[in-house]
């Protein structure tokens, strides 16, 4: 009952001096649907980063490569002797790269829960010939089926198909820009050189264009077989072997879970790619300072509103005081009017919010994969921002409701 | 039940200390019993005010001891004593003091709600009651700060009385009212005081209103005479 006459009374507060109310809740509107937009153009822009990064980037990579040279028979031999040493013309002996058993691999990899997808690949330098043309690029040998779970690749094929390379045996599928630069269409043939010196005659079988120029410039598809078989490598042999997880936010413990079973290297693409990492987290700040910093101007807006009312009305307060009603009580008028103006200003911030997203998503913006400027909505943005608005008003009315309890009736009273 | 002791006070004795310490009661005891109603009156700066903010337990920085209705009000809380004010102390003000942006049943329904002891229903027909017998009842729905003095005063007596408060104070109730709406107050006080057995304590500097109450206290340099 006596909750009621307090809401009552700040009801009556509020609608009595409507612009002043407007004026606040026009203030937590603004600060939460700049936060709702700030977040989910950021989000925009992180996934847009994402899927253009993630078109070429496995979660997680498996790999065998020569870098450990620290291994000196001689040296460890004789290590703390007084022998004195002397090795001319050192040479490294072949090491042998590139992983032979993949198939184990791929089962173990296979078995942890965490794993989506798992594509070998073999990757080498060669060079394209056609005619007189020479140009410098890079052979992926790769499972069909693996790779287009891992990176849509049928997708970016515009020319022939994608699956063309499994029924031709010399097939190939170049980037466009390889193949304009080549002067080449889908059917013509092109001579593949390795740096060992082998060289083969393939069949174009497709064309494929990506969101990546670099790649289209230089980037050609065999089958994995046809692969082995140019490196002249045993049927099982593998470069890479890519795994995407089920989230690729949290690559570390299955890294460290893999690192266990697995002798060879393995490398989340955090650790492949901290400036995409770092980029992200920048703008997440970026976003939450601009979005905060408004926030904040809000709640000032409210705290100067709401300590002007109060100054207004200390007279009433003083009579409300004098018969009968507590600082309590008093506290709870001012504290609800300020709870009022936060959740009536959370809810338009939402709708004000959602609608300069969308009016923004409309804005053209022809730049690499995009057509607009990219928005991402996510439930959690819009959660936090009411949450925020109305812990933001119930601060900033919190410091001037206690004044207001505060308030002596006497020295008002008796003037 | 009609000697029964309403408010009794003991050695109050009260100082200012703005802009420099000074004792303003210096040391007030007296009684009011039941359905009296007593005036006091004095000069400005006699105390008479200051004792009736301090009888109305809105002020507590005090040193005596203050009962009503039979409990000592010293030392309690300001929450217990709001609460305390709320059931059993009713208040006129000499500036009517109505809460502006309501209407004037709003006013007088106000301290009941807070009470919280009626329906919503039943505390607007009290309201309504209140103010017929202040003759003020036409009036209900208009906003406060629409109504002439007179009537603001009327209205803030019918807020005083929506608790049935055992005790009413006032201060300077026709400080600023004509000859007319005094008379009006006086007969409205008396009944209350008569009818309903309800105690009246008034600070005023008009003697002939004084004159006309149960009992008159004056005060001079803070002691009674």
């Amino acid at each position: 009952m006596a909750k009621s006459v307090n809401i009552q009374i700040a009801s009556v507060h509020l609608t009595s001096k409507f612009w002043q109310t407007f004026v606040a809740i026009m203030g937590v509107t603004f600060g939460v649907s700049m936060y709702i937009f700030m977040n989910s153009f950021m989000n925009g822009v992180n996934k847009t980063q994402d899927d253009l990064a993630f078109s070429a980037l496995s979660h997680i990579r498996i790999y065998n490569q020569d870098n450990n040279h620290s291994y000196n028979p001689i040296e460890s031999e004789y290590d703390n002797s007084r022998t004195v040493f002397n090795i001319h013309n050192r040479k490294s002996i072949q090491y042998t790269s590139g992983i032979k058993n993949s198939s184990g691999i791929v089962s173990l990899v296979e078995k942890q829960e965490e794993v989506v997808a798992v594509a070998r690949q073999i990757n080498f330098s060669v060079f394209f010939r056609s005619g007189s043309k020479k140009i410098n690029g890079r052979v992926s040998g790769i499972e069909l089926e693996p790779e287009d779970k891992l990176f849509k690749s049928s997708e970016t094929v515009t020319q022939g198909n994608w699956n063309n390379l499994q029924t031709h045996k010399s097939g190939i599928i170049i980037g466009k820009l390889l193949a304009k630069d080549l002067g080449l269409q889908v059917n013509s043939s092109i001579n593949v050189l390795t740096s060992d010196g082998v060289s083969k005659n393939y069949i174009i079988v497709g064309i494929f264009e990506s969101s990546i120029k670099e790649i289209d410039k230089t980037k050609a598809y065999l089958n994995i077989t046809a692969a082995r078989q140019l490196l002249g490598e045993n049927s099982d042999y593998a470069s890479d072997i890519l795994i995407n997880i089920k989230d690729r936010d949290y690559t570390a413990p299955v890294v460290k879970k893999l690192g266990l079973l697995i002798p060879l290297q393995i490398e989340s693409w955090q650790e492949a790619n901290e400036q995409l990492v770092a980029g992200a987290s920048l703008r997440n700040v970026i976003a939450i300072a601009v979005s905060f910093t408004i926030l904040l101007v809000a709640g000032f807006g409210i705290y100067n509103i709401m300590n002007m009312t109060i100054n207004e009305k200390i007279k009433e307060i003083a009579i409300l005081k004098a018969t009968g009603f507590s600082g309590k009580d008093i506290k709870s008028i001012f504290l609800s009017q300020a709870g009022a103006i936060g959740l009536l200003g959370g809810f338009l911030g939402v709708v004000l919010g959602y609608l300069i997203s969308l009016l923004i998503n409309q804005v053209p913006f022809n730049v690499a994969s995009l057509e607009t400027l990219p928005i991402y909505f996510r439930v959690q943005d819009f959660v936090l921002a009411v949450v925020f608005g109305l812990l933001t008003t119930l601060i900033a009315g919190y410091l001037p409701s206690k004044k207001a309890a505060r308030v002596d009736p006497v020295t008002i009273i008796r003037g | 039940m009609e000697n029964k002791e309403s408010l009794k006070i003991r050695n109050l004795i009260k100082y200012f200390h703005e802009p420099e310490t000074f004792q303003v009661l210096k040391g007030v005891s007296f009684e009011v019993k039941k359905g009296e109603f007593l005036s006091i009156v004095g000069k400005s700066g006699s105390g008479k005010s200051t004792l009736l903010y301090v009888l109305s337990t809105m002020d507590t920085d005090y040193e005596g001891t203050l009962q009503i209705n039979g409990d000592l009000l010293t030392g309690k809380t300001q929450n217990q004593l709001a609460a305390f004010r709320n059931e059993h102390i009713g208040f006129v003000f000499q500036f009517h003091y109505l809460l502006p942006e309501f209407s004037c049943l709003q006013n007088v329904m106000l301290p009941a709600l807070k009470l919280g002891k009626y329906s919503t229903k039943e505390i607007e027909h009290k309201a309504y009651e209140s103010l017929r017998l202040l003759d003020i009842e036409d009036q209900a729905l208009k906003s406060a700060n629409k109504l002439s003095g007179g009537q603001q005063q009327r209205v803030a007596i019918a807020r005083a009385l929506i608790n049935n408060p055992s005790i009413i104070m006032s201060d300077e109730p026709t400080g600023n009212l004509d000859s007319k709406n005094t008379q009006a107050v006086l007969d409205i006080f008396k009944g209350l005081a008569k009818e309903n057995g309800q105690t009246i304590i008034c600070v005023t500097h008009d003697t002939d209103f004084a004159n006309k109450t149960d009992r008159t206290i004056e005060m001079a340099d803070g002691l009674i005479i």
